[in-house]
């Protein structure tokens, strides 16, 4: 269903010269196309080459991949793996992460919520020093806070608690989830609502039956954009948690990283092991992505 | 309006409330089971330490140590925060020198003094790497020794006819037939830049002089941006071109893999790395050597510079201090010392404790005969900016052609002055 | 494609506030939640941290109140005297480099992508896949692949004769930053890349077409039908690519290290904040809290002013 190929109504007079021209500007568009697709695939090939050069990797013994670099596994060999996955405890890891990250998101994107249908909805005094004030969150360089952090959570006994991380992660969610959001209910018709608030619904069932369904899209840029740095973080369990039984995945990675520095076969297959799950729930997920920005940004 | 108002009233009380945040208790936890944790940087060496806490286990039934390692770099932020409350180590492996004083300062760290007798028996300079710089107390049993050399792969030396050096000019004849045989002579580094002054006393020292210099420079007669000083970067970069191939690229594992990989015939570095280098490639048959007094050099004999690593202090917060306690005493003692020096290939500071590794041995016998110090590390580390943070930037650019080595010396002279006094 | 463009047919915008009066109890218990996190968590730490600046630190334990001593003393210390303003510099060449290398791209892929449907979501699936991976191991991954001597890049480059062009391409000053810009670029360009193609799917297809038939060339059509309705999204990717510049820490200190890589050529303001509060001397915490004040300000202040400016621009 390319763009040129769909058939609009057009003005009498252009008949005759659309005609005129068929083959040319078939054959143009394909040689355009076919352009377009090595283009595609060269800029696919520079996105993916790394990732598949590790994956690679992952599959030689280190002594090769010293002496060449570049080169396919002489024999196919999961020793590496074996090791990475005995070595370093990922399965906890694994688990911690993806706990921390599921409850710090679903905490983040759900308090977000409520207050973005809020903010975008209602009139009250302070709404716009209050959206202003979430907003600003954006530009804030929560990192720079990390000292104070530790303190707090010392004096609240978070310190290596998974719980705190959540609050953390949540917290430092907000402002993007808020912005989001908003920008997704302003666009939004309010004919629902009314309705709803006609027929005698409450604002607590107003926004869970009707509300909800209605900001999916949103929600969902909200989940994707913020899981991933979740995932990904690597400073606030390093300074937060003690114990190695709650460590997150690049924390555990990190260790991993400073005992098999010199055996680059077993970081690789470790980078492997740590990635892949990420990796499938993405591609699984760039629909809705894909879904959830396009009405983002048409509003 | 109101509504502002509540606003900022909230963040208020919990600034009010994060304020009057409590210490953590002290004193003796229950008398049964005492679980001690020891913090370390030493990712790398759990396994060993864990062989090494074996032996204390056992003679003291109901103690169990374990040992929690951090990542190098944030180690010492970690510990900081750490010490803090007793939920943080009992024991900790402490940095020596200059980066120990924070923790002295903030009242973390018990004073062993008077609590371990053992003390008294290691030689003096062993013990200035734990002291507090104000109190003069001892704030750690230090548990290694670091030597700088020269490492080299044995068997490409003898492939090219190759014996350790006894003169420098040896030494450079030796480099120039490496390479010409397509050998890479010295794997050096330098994208990791605190590899940079370890490079620089290794080839340097026996040119600004070493113990000597360093007395005068502690009482101010002598400055980075004297001649000695500023002559030994010359010395150390007059090597460059027995560096790898586009050194400015080459990383510090890139330079140990080069050099475990047969690529490189030599690497200089630290002690620490014989057990690494083993551990990637067990058929490595490994020597060391040091450089010989350079042309011009301010001493004629070949130096070998050594430090104290780091030391084993008792928090301040610690639930179990007599236990702790009883921890570093044993630190102190051969069994300790001797535990150390096999499972971890390093040299112990314990008295009368002799390496059984060969290399080790050959290490510390050179160090005791003729010690010279890390200077930038070790004595201009107890103000901000440190000489090592300095050091490591100027040499950078340096050995990249951006500066020269007086620039580079001037750096480090006008950084260390904004807080360095000398003494007498 | 199809539901976005049913969304945007949007009544007029003040009718719908018209709501009737929401009780102050709906409005506490759906805006307390976020605010209480956000406040705790986002707001507090800041508000500590310019507290600890005013005071002087002993490794954790709080000295005397100092005022702007620490401000004054990070200021006019050397070295760190220099490093602000040249680490200042590299973010903000940064931040040009990434506006023209990475947006620019992913907008170029957007294009072909919304001209090319054909695989579509396996492209934009393969192309967004390094956003998954962390900074840290991004840097980690592209500083083995750029290894001088270990480098599959640079082994492929001798391979097909190309010796010149292998460079110790993290070791030179010169090159480092451009690097930098590069695999930060290859790591994000989803981002611009899902953005732009939202906002290309929601062009009506009859504005295309139309210019299409009077035989506008492709450029016409781009800078006079596209690009124009692009605006908004070119506003929020230069906020969103301003803050990620500005904030930027994990990949700089992955592939160069904490002390910014050749000569200091990746130092930014991240790692310095990171330098002084983590390998800092006993004040490094009066000294770092002060520091990340300054950047606090500064990121602060930059983004709400080119926010201000995009947001004028929409109106016009």
């Amino acid at each position: 269903m390319s763009t040129t190929l769909r058939t609009v109504p057009r003005p009498a007079g252009k008949v005759r010269a659309e005609a005129a021209r068929p083959r040319g500007t078939r054959q143009r568009s394909l040689l355009h196309s076919a352009g377009s697709q090595l283009l595609l695939w060269a800029y696919a090939a520079i996105a993916f080459g790394p990732l598949l050069l590790v994956l690679i990797g992952s599959l030689r013994p280190n002594a090769e991949i010293l002496r060449a670099p570049v080169g396919l596994p002489s024999s196919f060999d999961l020793s590496n793996y074996t090791r990475a996955w005995q070595t370093a405890s990922i399965s906890t890891y694994f688990i911690n992460s993806l706990t921390v990250t599921c409850a710090s998101v679903a905490l983040c994107v759900s308090v977000s919520a409520m207050a973005a249908y809020a903010l975008a909805r209602w009139k009250f005094p302070g709404r716009a020093l209050l959206a202003a004030l979430f907003l600003s969150g954006l530009m804030i360089p929560a990192k720079l806070g990390l000292l104070p952090v530790f303190y707090m959570f010392q004096s609240m006994g978070l310190i290596d608690s998974r719980i705190g991380l959540v609050l953390l992660y949540a917290a430092s969610g907000i402002p993007f989830s808020v912005f989001v959001i908003m920008g997704f209910m302003r666009g939004l018709p309010g004919e629902l609502e009314e309705a709803a608030r006609i027929d005698g619904a409450n604002e607590g069932r107003l926004f869970v039956s009707v509300i909800l369904p209605l900001m999916r899209p949103a929600l969902a840029v909200a989940t994707v954009f913020q899981f991933a740095p979740t995932w990904n973080d690597f400073f606030y369990p390093l300074v937060l948690l003690r114990s190695g039984d709650k460590y997150t995945i690049p924390v555990g990675l990190t260790r991993f990283f400073g005992e098999f520095a010199a055996d680059r076969g077993t970081l690789f297959a470790g980078l492997v092991i740590a990635l892949v799950p990420l990796a499938v729930v993405f591609a699984l997920a760039t629909k809705q992505i894909v879904a959830g920005l396009t009405a983002g940004m048409s509003r | 309006m109101p509504r502002r108002f509540g606003a900022i009233g909230v963040v208020a009380t919990l600034a009010v409330t994060l304020a009057a945040c409590a210490p953590g208790d002290s004193g003796d936890g229950g008398g049964d089971a005492v679980n001690l944790k020891v913090w370390g940087w030493r990712q790398e060496d759990v396994a060993a330490y864990k062989k090494i806490f074996q032996i204390y286990e056992k003679a003291h039934p109901g103690v169990t140590v374990e040992y929690v390692p951090y990542k190098n770099t944030e180690y010492d932020t970690i510990l900081k925060t750490g010490l803090t409350d007793a939920n943080g180590p009992d024991v900790a492996q402490l940095r020596s020198y200059g980066l120990l004083q924070p923790l002295v300062g903030s009242g973390s760290l018990v004073p062993l003094d008077d609590q371990v007798d053992k003390l008294s028996g290691f030689p003096k300079p062993i013990l200035d790497g734990a002291k507090g710089d104000k109190d003069g107390h001892v704030y750690g049993v230090p548990f290694a020794i670091q030597t700088l050399h020269v490492i080299y792969n044995k068997k490409i030396f003898a492939d090219n006819g190759i014996d350790a050096p006894t003169t420098w000019a040896d030494m450079i004849a030796g480099f120039d037939k490496l390479s010409k045989a397509g050998v890479t002579p010295l794997a050096n580094t330098v994208t990791d830049k605190w590899m940079l002054p370890i490079e620089q006393e290794i080839f340097g020292a026996t040119t600004y002089g070493g113990p000597d210099y360093l007395t005068k420079m502690l009482n101010g007669s002598a400055k980075f941006t004297d001649a000695p000083w500023v002559k030994s970067l010359e010395t150390w970069k007059s090597t460059q071109k027995y560096w790898p191939a586009q050194a400015s690229g080459v990383s510090y594992t890139d330079a140990q893999a080069l050099f475990t990989s047969g690529r490189a015939a030599m690497f200089p570095g630290g002690v620490w790395e014989l057990a690494g280098f083993k551990k990637a490639n067990p058929q490595l048959d490994l020597g060391i050597f040091n450089a010989p007094p350079a042309p011009g050099a301010s001493v004629d004999k070949t130096l070998v510079p050594g430090y104290v690593d780091g030391s084993f202090g008792v928090s301040a917060k610690s639930r179990h201090r007599d236990a702790a306690l009883d921890l570093v005493r044993w630190m102190a003692t051969k069994e300790f010392g001797t535990a150390l020096s096999n499972e971890l290939q390093q040299i112990s500071p314990v008295p009368g404790v002799e390496p059984q590794d060969e290399l080790l041995a050959q290490a510390l016998k050179g160090y005791q005969a003729n010690p010279s110090p890390y200077v930038t590390y070790a004595y201009f580390s107890g103000g901000t900016p440190t000489a090592w943070d300095l050091a490591s930037e100027a040499f950078s650019d340096y050995v990249l052609d951006r500066s020269n080595a007086a620039d580079a010396a001037a750096h480090i002279q006008r950084g260390v002055d904004q807080w360095f006094r000398p003494k007498n | 494609m199809v539901p976005a463009q049913e969304l945007t047919v949007r009544p007029a915008r003040r009718s719908r506030r018209r709501a009737g009066r929401i009780s102050a109890g709906w409005i506490t218990s759906f805006c307390l939640p976020a605010f209480a996190l956000y406040g705790l968590f986002l707001v507090v730490p800041l508000v500590t941290a310019f507290y600890y600046g005013l005071f002087r630190w002993d490794g954790t334990q709080q000295g005397e109140f100092v005022g702007i001593g620490n401000y004054r003393e990070i200021l006019t210390r050397y070295p760190l005297s220099d490093e602000i303003p040249a680490a200042l510099g590299h973010n903000v060449l940064f931040f040009v480099g990434t506006m023209a290398i990475q947006n620019t791209i992913g907008l170029g892929l957007a294009l072909l992508l919304h001209r090319n449907p054909w695989g579509k979501r396996l492209f934009q699936t393969l192309f967004s896949l390094p956003y998954l991976i962390s900074p840290l191991i991004v840097g980690y991954i592209w500083s083995l692949l750029l290894s001088p001597t270990f480098g599959p890049i640079n082994f492929a480059l001798r391979a097909v004769g190309l010796d010149a062009w292998a460079r110790p391409w993290l070791g030179e000053p010169d090159l480092a930053l451009p690097v930098l810009i590069l695999v930060n670029a290859w790591q994000w360009i989803g981002g611009p890349m899902l953005i732009f193609g939202a906002a290309l799917a929601g062009i009506p297809q009859e504005l295309e077409e139309a210019a299409a038939m009077d035989g506008a060339s492709p450029t016409r059509t781009f800078w006079s039908i596209r690009f124009p309705l692009l605006i908004p999204a070119v506003g929020v990717i230069t906020v969103l690519t301003f803050i990620g510049c500005f904030n930027i820490f994990d990949l700089v200190y992955a592939l160069g290290g904490s002390d910014g890589g050749p000569g200091g050529a990746m130092d930014v303001l991240g790692l310095l904040y990171y330098r002084t509060a983590f390998r800092g001397g006993s004040n490094a915490i009066g000294e770092s809290s002060a520091l990340a004040m300054l950047i606090f300000v500064l990121i602060f202040g930059v983004s709400l002013a080119l926010e201000r400016t995009l947001r004028r621009r929409e109106v016009h």
